[in-house]
């Protein structure tokens, strides 16, 4: 039972980043590969908050979101004017700052959490509390899973509201062609900043619930392995729609445990886990370009 | 395959020199890194220019060459021919990107970003088919310990010069290829314009061929001649890569020669790095290169003048 909540917590999680990476591929059609700083960026934030000022878990992973979110101008002022492979190595280079921060805000002998050791480099904060709110502590596994449940579904909620919105349309009518969106006098600009700072203020929330669970974050979290994981996950599933990257997550968090049940050696898992990803990548963009259940092509 | 591995120029052999070394070793080894890297960014762009495909795989045709070569090495074959089936390795292997992938893409007229986003599956592939194979370690092509020379007051190892000598090598030899020959001159027409090449009828679809092969082959160089001085593992492909790419976007991405001139600099601009600040701010200080330069100057040093968004 522990396992299955295990993966409910973990899928939970992915499909908040999914959700959120479909604002920006699905409906702004740019592909980013910094959203793995940005969830690092929002566990960092949990971590740091509650371990040193002792914030609860709402307002932590409130002030994680809106730090991740004014942070999102780092890759939607690029946007402005970048589109394609140039976006993509813009959004690259702002990973690779994020991680290079991470990794080297440190100085030995320092507490972890001042202004000299604000990350701890590569050894990671430990000891991150589990979820606090009014006062009464979830730390039980299936407590935990029931926040991330009522998270995920909040996001869902946030999602749809806006993407069905006004709001939503004009993005659409961005991604679909921009210079038309401008002509009819909508300001596209502004449209990539926020669809930006949401997508990025949610992937912090699942950071922040990330660090909440495992109790431990490193500058891992903000690898490029982990930003390409997140964008396989839009990729297979599908984007421009809810289902799309929900099934994208399921399926992405599916593989590790369908290769656990066919007793593939521990020693080849990593390995064999990442081609398949690698396999799934070529098959979607040469077969099903829109994903399994997606309903926009990135052309 | 994450920018966690710190590669290039941060050479285990620089360290005892800088604490008394001058600015012109930090330089001169800076010079010669970015030589390595000058080639890779030219492999890149060879593919890049005439055919608009972002070639990531290019970073897994990186990897597997040394591993090639260290394999045949140990089964007592001689080094010209380990290095040659090493390249050979490379090139079908970036040829088979062409063949399996991107020529069916074009042919559905997919958008750049199915060809990036496949390049990368080919990419994770093939790296860790690789690590499945042969281990994550690190491994070294070279037994023993290097040999040493100096000159005014300089000194250089014996990789060191191997990876000055190659590099200069294959890039004298590409350039008066591509200047001087009627197949040059080809390629140079469909860099500058594939459609308008197509309508002429030339075929494109064997100039397409000869711009991957060219590229595996040149980035097998740039990986041997790196592996043969550092050492090699599965994932140092898309660190490569990444430079190359910094590179050609640096260097001005409608010309043969700004990678080039990019990936000097950027070795030098790193080494200095190490130098003047640490070893960990190598990334940060490239990246941040890179995002100055597409923001401010998205030509780059060499390329023309034009607006990003009017031509992608």
């Amino acid at each position: 039972m522990n396992y299955l909540l295990h993966l409910l917590i973990y899928l939970d999680i992915y499909i908040i980043v999914a959700l959120s990476l479909n604002i920006v591929v699905g409906y702004c059609g740019l592909l980013t590969l910094a959203h793995a700083g940005y969830f690092a960026v929002g566990s960092y934030a949990y971590a740091l908050l509650t371990l040193k000022l002792g914030w609860g878990f709402l307002p932590s992973v409130a002030a994680a979101a809106i730090l991740s979110g004014t942070l999102s101008l780092a890759v939607s002022l690029p946007a402005w004017r970048l589109r394609e492979d140039f976006f993509v190595m813009a959004s690259l280079s702002v990973q690779a700052l994020i991680f290079s921060a991470i990794n080297n805000w440190s100085k030995p002998g320092e507490p972890v959490g001042t202004l000299a050791n604000l990350t701890n480099g590569p050894y990671g904060v430990p000891g991150v509390p589990r979820p606090d709110i009014m006062g009464s502590v979830f730390d039980t596994i299936g407590s935990v899973a029931t926040i991330s449940l009522v998270l995920a579904f909040l996001n869902l909620l946030v999602g749809w509201a806006l993407l069905k919105s006004p709001w939503g349309r004009v993005l659409q009518a961005m991604r679909d062609d921009e210079l038309a969106a401008r002509g009819l006098g909508k300001n596209v600009r502004r449209l990539k900043v926020q669809a930006f700072a949401v997508a990025c203020g949610m992937v912090a929330v699942a950071g922040a619930l990330y660090a909440s669970y495992v109790n431990y974050v490193d500058a891992s979290l903000s690898s490029l392995d982990h930003s390409i994981l997140m964008l396989s996950m839009v990729i297979v599933g599908g984007v421009g729609n809810f289902r799309g990257p929900v099934v994208g997550a399921a399926v992405l968090i599916a593989i590790p445990e369908i290769m656990r049940l066919l007793q593939i050696p521990d020693t080849m898992a990593a390995e064999i886990r990442l081609m398949a990803y690698g396999l799934l990548l070529i098959v979607m963009m040469h077969l099903r370009p829109q994903g399994l259940a997606g309903s926009y092509r990135m052309e | 395959m994450s920018n966690e591995v710190v590669a290039t120029p941060s050479r285990p052999d620089m360290d005892g020199y800088q604490k008394q070394g001058s600015g012109m070793q930090v330089l001169l080894n800076g010079l010669i890194a970015g030589m390595t890297m000058s080639v890779m960014a030219l492999a890149f762009t060879l593919v890049y220019l005439p055919t608009r495909v972002f070639h990531v795989a290019l970073g897994a045709t990186y990897t597997i060459a040394p591993f090639i070569a260290w394999t045949c090495l140990g089964a007592g074959w001689s080094w010209p021919l380990a290095v040659t089936l090493a390249t050979l390795t490379s090139v079908l292997l970036s040829l088979a990107c062409e063949w399996v992938n991107h020529w069916p893409l074009e042919q559905k007229n997919a958008s750049p970003s199915a060809h990036l986003v496949s390049s990368l599956g080919i990419y994770i592939l093939v790296v860790q088919a690789t690590a499945l194979k042969w281990g994550n370690d690190p491994k070294v092509l070279r037994i023993g310990l290097d040999s040493v020379c100096s000159f005014w007051g300089m000194v250089l190892t014996g990789a060191q010069v191997t990876q000055a000598a190659g590099s200069i090598i294959v890039l004298a030899c590409f350039y008066a290829w591509l200047g001087f020959s009627n197949i040059g001159l080809q390629l140079r027409g469909m860099a500058d314009n594939p459609v308008e090449m197509a309508l002429r009828g030339y075929n494109v679809r064997r100039l397409r061929l000869m711009a991957f092969a060219l590229a595996g082959a040149l980035g097998a160089v740039s990986s041997l001649t790196v592996s043969f001085d550092l050492g090699f593992d599965p994932h140092g492909g898309l660190q490569a890569l990444l430079l190359a790419v910094v590179a050609m976007i640096i260097g001005g991405r409608s010309s043969f020669l700004g990678p080039v001139i990019a990936g000097a600099l950027l070795g030098v601009i790193r080494s200095e790095v190490v130098w003047f600040l640490s070893a960990r701010w190598q990334e940060a200080v490239t990246f941040l290169l890179l995002a100055l330069f597409l923001l401010f100057k998205p030509h780059g040093i060499l390329g023309r003048k034009g607006r990003v968004e009017a031509d992608s």
